[in-house]
């Protein structure tokens, strides 16, 4: 029924003369259960869905949505991209244009081990329980828990004139656990969260000691950690800290939409020798991952994309759009929050591909330093290569071994500056930042990773 | 920009929670439809408009929560939304805390709320606006790459709640933002403005054009410098997020359950004698106020800081109960999805006694804040943040824009060394309003 709904608007389109037209079907069931200092006290469970049509006519872009799923909505919101359209063809404007693919015909359904709409929730909340007690009884320091479970199942279907046709269905599952310590007036927050494209088998198999624990851990320690000295130094980056660190200083400079309108301060870069020649930055939708998928919201089928290789920029993240004006090739990187929302150029899993030092070998020249581990949040302003991440924990690195335990760190960095000071790179890559990106009002699952790797030189705001 | 009928569908939802034997309920329907022209790149790029609906349900028996929402106001879809809270509901643990839903009270209306122009906006005229603001940035200086936005939104939306709230509420809020990017080789001149109203005739897209192409020029040059202590002067954009972060942190159940850095701040004084902040939902014609709060609890004037000593938390009727206390009517609900938050309305902090060229020139050497984000760690207080914009200020003037600049330290420390507030300011949404302020001292960390 949905895929005629589409059928029905593209033969609409096509006959209203639009020279390309787009009708993407969205929806999202998703469950969560909030436990609270040992309290299941909220249990949620929501759907949306409905359908995003994106028009070209008279050569701009008209993109109109509803969440009425009914012929005469549909006829309508069609009707509505098309004035959209109209509406800004009269101005002076950025000429729509889209790069010419051959259409995909395909269904996939990411299996999962458990599904975890079979799970009875009294079962869940047995095992979330289970999970937030580990953590409430680590330490009699430990004061407050909070642990949000939360499964979604995906479902989008993308036709357009070209010819394309996809389905594709992702099961999502996420758990995060934010733990408060305190002591005297003094109180630290301590969080973990792990997600991926995945059952409820993910829920089954988690380590306490590698979720809560480690979360309470964390709260409990940072309570003794000191402020970081200020200013300019080396430091060496965990997988979480140098997944965000990628995603912030490159990953969005990358995006095809930013280098196209000027927003990239790569945008005039490519082919050229912007980092150090041991880095190495891959976008890949097809390995496992929170941002995992077979299709992009275009319908254009997913490949790994290598923006830099050994230090030079070899490419940009395409959406149709984004390649048609820069010349390379849509592989996927187009996604949309919702049916709500026109697809923008995003990344996916993102990562430095892996060196061939260890942590030690990594660490033993640093006479003084900082030891970054775990990622709060961060953010990149393109247009001037500047970005910001905020750290969970580190350590000073004193004559190559890790000392004093710090808190409160972010660094700050200028790209084309800072990539070139990247002077050495692990082998222990790992895939484990699963979280939400925002961008242009959209929010969009991602992961992103590293192995351990040093940058000297980068700018670390702190107290001291 | 056509509406729809909420009440039946909310009051079909009622009539099928009366009958479960439920202890409270209530059920949300909203309607929404916005249009947005977006820029990208030399001029306009695409035309947006979306049409949302949706209903959520809200269900509590033996104090277990259960909460569920559809996009869709459909008969089926509507009973399958309120078994599934119902049958969470039942499923989830009690929670002590939990005191019950407000009654209702009836309360003044709020005027000025929702603008015909913008219910009757077209997209021909809507894509004026965007196309107005690029020429005015044009005509600062020709050759910009921009991004940026107009958009237009209604909503109504219908609240009923077991307890005997009934309320119906429509909003217009017209939003528009432009970046500039110049360039002159690998020097970068960038920045942005902004504005929202109720009201589209308060939007002047020449005003946000010209003051954003103006401030980016500004950015040219900039350059970095060493780590220091200097005073901050925080310009009303980057007070702001300063003191939104702070009245945040006093909001609701995180606050009274002791996990924010304020929790314990009741009754203490934690700025000087001069800073006033008042929180008030009443305000007509501003973006952030209503009539109700999200629960159908009448908004009103607060005075949260006075003589610089916190006297209130802003409370839903959730964490109030936790207090014993009535609900200050703060509570937030995100449209028809989940649960209450609770959250500020218009921040209005009162103005000082000086200009802000005065504060500049009284400044032997600081930091021109134009644009940071003083967003601390919400449980200690620490903010550890990049300035975005800034310029250092050199014998009482602004020598040159600085970059890869950090600022460090803890949100009342920055609070308590307030020692200058400007006479003048600027107020946000029609409601907000933030003076500029001179912070005595901060870690500076840069070369």
């Amino acid at each position: 029924m949905v895929e005629d709904l589409l059928r029905f608007i593209i033969e609409r389109g096509l006959a209203f003369g639009a020279s390309f037209c787009e009708a993407r079907y969205f929806e999202e069931k998703v469950n969560s259960i909030n436990v609270e200092n040992g309290v299941a006290k909220a249990l949620s469970s929501g759907i949306l869905r409905g359908i995003g049509i994106r028009v070209i006519f008279d050569g701009c872009w008209g993109f109109a949505s509803t969440n009425i799923l009914s012929v005469e909505s549909a006829e309508k919101t069609l009707r509505d991209a098309i004035s959209g359209a109209r509406s800004i063809a009269a101005h002076k404007n950025e000429g729509a244009q889209i790069a010419d693919v051959k259409p995909s015909v395909d269904k996939v359904f990411h299996k999962v081990g458990i599904n975890p709409e079979d799970v009875d929730p009294e079962i869940k909340i047995k095992r979330i329980l289970d999970l937030e007690r580990a953590a409430r009884e680590f330490s009699n320091r430990v004061k407050d828990t909070l642990i949000n479970y939360r499964d979604i199942i995906t479902k989008v279907v993308v036709h357009n004139s070209l010819g394309t046709l996809v389905e594709e269905v992702t099961p999502r599952t996420m758990i995060s656990c934010r733990v408060i310590a305190k002591e005297n007036d003094l109180m630290q927050a301590g969080y973990e969260s792990i997600g991926n494209v995945a059952g409820y088998e993910l829920i089954e198999g988690i380590n306490v000691e590698d979720f809560s624990i480690k979360a309470a851990r964390r709260a409990v320690s940072l309570l003794s950690a000191k402020a970081p000295p200020r200013g300019k130094f080396s430091v060496v980056v965990d997988p979480k800290v140098g997944g965000l660190f990628i995603h912030e200083a490159i990953g969005h400079n990358s995006e095809g939409d930013l280098v196209y309108s000027g927003q990239s301060i790569i945008a005039d870069k490519l082919r050229q020798k912007i980092a150090s020649e041991i880095v190495t930055i891959i976008d890949d939708p097809t390995i496992q991952g929170y941002g995992k998928f077979t299709y992009d919201h275009e319908g254009v089928r997913a490949r790994p994309h290598v923006i830099i290789k050994d230090g030079v920029l070899v490419g940009f993240l395409h959406s149709l759009e984004s390649a048609a004006k820069l010349g390379g090739i849509p592989e996927g990187s187009a996604r949309a929050q919702s049916h709500h929302h026109p697809p923008i150029v995003r990344m996916s899993n993102i990562y430095l591909a892996p060196g061939d030092m260890t942590l030690e070998e990594i660490l033993e020249d640093i006479s003084y330093g900082l030891y970054l581990s775990g990622s709060e949040y961060g953010y990149v302003e393109p247009e001037k290569g500047q970005f910001t991440c905020k750290i969970e924990e580190a350590w000073l690195i004193e004559k190559g071994e890790l000392t004093e335990h710090l808190r409160d760190v972010a660094i700050s960095g200028l790209i084309l500056e800072i990539l070139k000071n990247i002077t050495a790179v692990g082998r222990d890559l790992r895939l484990e930042m699963p979280g939400m990106c925002s961008k242009s009002g959209q929010n969009i699952y991602v992961d992103g990773g590293a192995p351990h790797f040093r940058i000297d030189g980068i700018v670390v705001g702190g107290r001291r | 920009m056509e509406s729809l009928d909420l009440s039946a569908p909310a009051e079909k939802a009622i009539q099928l929670l009366r009958g479960l034997n439920l202890d409270f309920y209530d059920v949300v329907a909203v309607y929404s439809k916005t249009i947005r022209i977006n820029i990208f790149g030399r001029s306009i790029k695409e035309a947006i408009s979306k049409v949302n609906v949706g209903l959520g349900v809200r269900v509590f028996k033996n104090k277990g929560l259960g909460v569920a929402y559809s996009q869709s106001l459909d008969e089926r879809d509507i009973e399958e939304t309120v078994k599934k809270a119902a049958k969470y509901a039942r499923v989830a643990q009690p929670d002590p805390y939990f005191k019950g839903l407000p009654g209702p009270v009836k309360a003044q209306e709020v005027s000025g709320l929702c603008d015909k122009e913008i219910i009757n906006l077209t997209l021909e005229d809507a894509s004026k606006i965007p196309r107005d603001m690029v020429d005015a940035c044009e005509s600062v200086r020709r050759g910009g790459m921009y991004y940026g936005e107009f958009s237009a939104n209604y909503s109504k939306f219908c609240l009923l709640v077991s307890t005997g709230i009934d309320i119906e509420s429509e909003k217009t809020v017209a939003s528009a933002y432009i970046q500039p990017v110049y360039r002159n080789g690998d020097d970068v001149g960038s920045s942005y403005e902004f504005d929202y109203s109720v009201c589209l005739s308060n939007i002047d897209p020449y005003w946000i054009g010209r003051k954003a192409a103006e401030k980016a020029i500004e950015q040219f040059g900039s350059r970095k410098i060493k780590s220091g202590v200097l005073p901050l002067i925080l310009l009303p954009e980057a007070s702001s997020t300063l003191f939104r972060n702070m009245l945040s942190a006093l909001s609701g159940e995180r606050a009274v359950k002791g996990r924010t850095f304020a929790s314990n701040l009741l009754g203490k004084q934690i700025a000087p004698e001069n800073l006033k902040i008042i929180d008030d939902g009443t305000i007509p014609g501003a973006v952030a106020s209503s009539t109700y709060d999200g629960e159908g609890v009448p908004k009103r004037l607060v005075k949260v800081i006075e003589n610089g000593t916190v006297l209130t938390f802003l409370h839903n009727s959730y964490s109030a109960g936790i207090m014993n206390i009535e609900s200050t009517g703060h509570a937030i609900r995100n449209g028809y999805r989940g649960n209450i938050d609770a959250g500020p309305s218009n921040i209005r902090v009162k103005p000082g006694d000086c200009t802000l060229d005065e504060i500049i020139k009284e400044t032997k050497k600081g930091i021109l804040v134009a644009n940071a984000s003083f967003t601390p760690n919400i449980v200690s207080g620490e903010i550890s943040t990049t300035i975005d914009e800034g310029f250092l200020i050199e014998n009482g003037e602004k020598v040159f824009p600085v970059k890869n600049l950090m600022i460090g330290g803890h949100i009342l420390e920055f609070l308590k060394n307030i020692d200058l507030i400007s006479k003048e300011g600027r107020v946000f949404g029609g409601g907000h309003f933030f003076p500029a302020i001179r912070v005595r001292e901060a870690k500076i960390s840069g070369e």
